[in-house]
């Protein structure tokens, strides 16, 4: 009875620091244009920024929906604050989140998968800003003979197979029996439409995974 | 001096990035302390940290990479701020371009944007073209995350009431165990399956599944079981936290190796076109 009252107040605890710091990082982040027209005297015409916006809300707010509701039951509540103020979330918070919950061998849905994934997702907002950060002002000069380079220009391109496959590698072998139905159906998804996105593609993945899962479940193939 | 260069910009990009840093040190504190209070292993929060960081500084790089991309044309701070805060690799490019299109940039991001209130009203559009999460996050997180919650009790308490909620709910109880594994593989498998079938932009390199997506996705999968083999048949405690961002920068150079010996037709070869 103690562990559940512990267990209610921290995780209201951290919805109400949630809360605050989504409110105040939408403040900070509107503050940035208006700083950016105070600080140049200038304001942009109000006809170009509708008609930039009207190109981008339909798809980037309806995104932001379906994001919401696809992601955070998987972050975790801190790390479900924390990965839709500093982003790149399909890319590598989530990434970083499922990979750490899989190393210290807890569950997602439980407190400590939930402890686990904000200390990931922290650590790894904190390491991306700091890279950027020093990226941007330290290392300006020599930015481009780095990431311009034709040497290393195939690692850059190919962070995604490197980064999914790694993860897939832990997953898939544990899993390998409900695996496999959801891959063959996304690849045949992709010959039917090749330039879908990850982004899109993983909406019929999960949904084929899961009812994958559960008929083999039913069919008493996996436990 | 180029305006977009200007020190105040920076400064004003500053607050903004100083904030993201204190929220996200603010929230690790917490989990931290809390991790203490349920008795989690001190080495296993320092491992969570430490392979994390690891895990991280790859793809940190290839969005440092956005970033420079797009200064040609928008210079740094817009780029820096936009892919600091809820920016996205696949968004921030596209949202630019619509954006500079919009307001009569002539040659979108290829072009270098000299008129302030163009760069003024850039920043205006990829800013609210793409904070419309954190209206909603408020209103949604907690309900869903109770949700979540509840789903989590219910399969810590599965082994010993299972039979007893499996007369109840028609068996589905036994299932929930399933549920979480699924949807990652799910999420996973997205892009696994792209880099095996994807169609990349034609004008842009390495978008697309080919020769080298594959050879890198197949080194990732092979580098990681191998080295978690021998951190398990070895007992090889500390590498265990570490075979998935090792096994992923293994994949990285092996896909700079592949890219300069392989005959270049095939390096860059991408079969669906």
């Amino acid at each position: 009875m103690r562990k559940n009252k512990t267990e209610k107040s921290y995780f209201d605890r951290v919805h109400g620091w949630g809360r605050i710091s989504s409110v105040t990082a939408l403040c900070v982040l509107i503050m940035f244009p208006v700083s950016i027209c105070l600080y140049l005297g200038v304001w942009p015409s109000l006809s170009g920024v509708m008609s930039g916006l009207l190109k981008l809300v339909p798809l980037y707010w309806t995104l932001a929906v379906i994001e919401v509701l696809i992601y955070t039951p998987m972050l975790g509540a801190g790390g479900t604050y924390l990965s839709f103020v500093t982003g790149n979330i399909t890319n590598l918070k989530l990434p970083c989140a499922i990979g750490a919950m899989e190393n210290a061998k807890v569950k997602a849905n439980s407190e400590e998968g939930e402890v686990i994934s904000t200390i990931a997702i922290a650590t790894s907002s904190i390491v991306t800003t700091i890279i950027i950060a020093l990226g941007v002002l330290v290392f300006k000069p020599f930015l481009p003979a780095f990431t311009n380079s034709e040497l290393l220009m195939p690692a850059f391109k190919q962070v995604q197979p490197a980064l999914f496959g790694a993860l897939a590698a832990g997953y898939f072998s544990k899993h390998w029996k409900i695996s496999v139905f959801p891959i063959v159906v996304m690849v045949g998804i992709l010959f039917v439409a090749p330039t879908l996105d990850a982004g899109t593609l993983l909406i019929p993945g999960i949904i084929a995974s899961v009812l994958g899962a559960f008929t083999m479940w039913k069919l008493k193939w996996v436990k | 001096m180029d305006f977009k260069e200007s020190t105040g910009l920076y400064l004003i990009a500053g607050g903004v990035i100083a904030f993201v840093l204190a929220q996200s040190i603010f929230f690790l504190v917490k989990a931290w302390k809390q991790g203490e209070k349920l008795g989690i292993d001190k080495k296993k929060l320092r491992n969570t940290i430490t392979s994390s960081a690891v895990f991280t500084i790859p793809s940190a790089l290839s969005v440092l990479a956005t970033v420079i991309v797009l200064a040609p044309s928008l210079g740094l701070v817009i780029p820096w701020v936009r892919l600091s805060v809820i920016g996205n690799l696949l968004y921030e490019t596209k949202a630019a371009g619509d954006a500079m299109a919009s307001l009569g940039q002539e040659g979108g991001i290829t072009s270098t944007i000299t008129d302030p209130a163009i760069f003024a009203g850039v920043a205006w559009v990829m800013t609210l073209g793409i904070c419309f999460s954190l209206v909603i996050l408020p209103f949604v997180a907690k309900p869903l995350h109770k949700k979540v919650l509840n789903l989590g009790k219910k399969e810590e308490n599965k082994e010993e009431t299972t039979e007893k909620k499996e007369k109840k709910s028609g068996g589905i109880a036994g299932f929930i165990d399933l549920l979480t594994p699924a949807v990652f593989i799910g999420l996973i498998g997205a892009f696994v399956a792209r880099a095996i079938a994807g169609k990349g932009k034609p004008e842009t390199f390495g978008d697309g599944a080919g020769v080298l997506s594959l050879i890198t996705l197949v080194v990732a999968v092979g580098a990681s079981l191998i080295l978690e083999f021998v951190a398990k048949k070895f007992k090889i405690a500390w590498l265990e936290p570490f075979v998935m961002p090792i096994g992923m920068i293994i994949a990285m150079v092996i896909a700079v190796v592949a890219y300069n010996v392989l005959p270049p037709e095939l390096a860059v070869l991408e079969w669906r076109g």
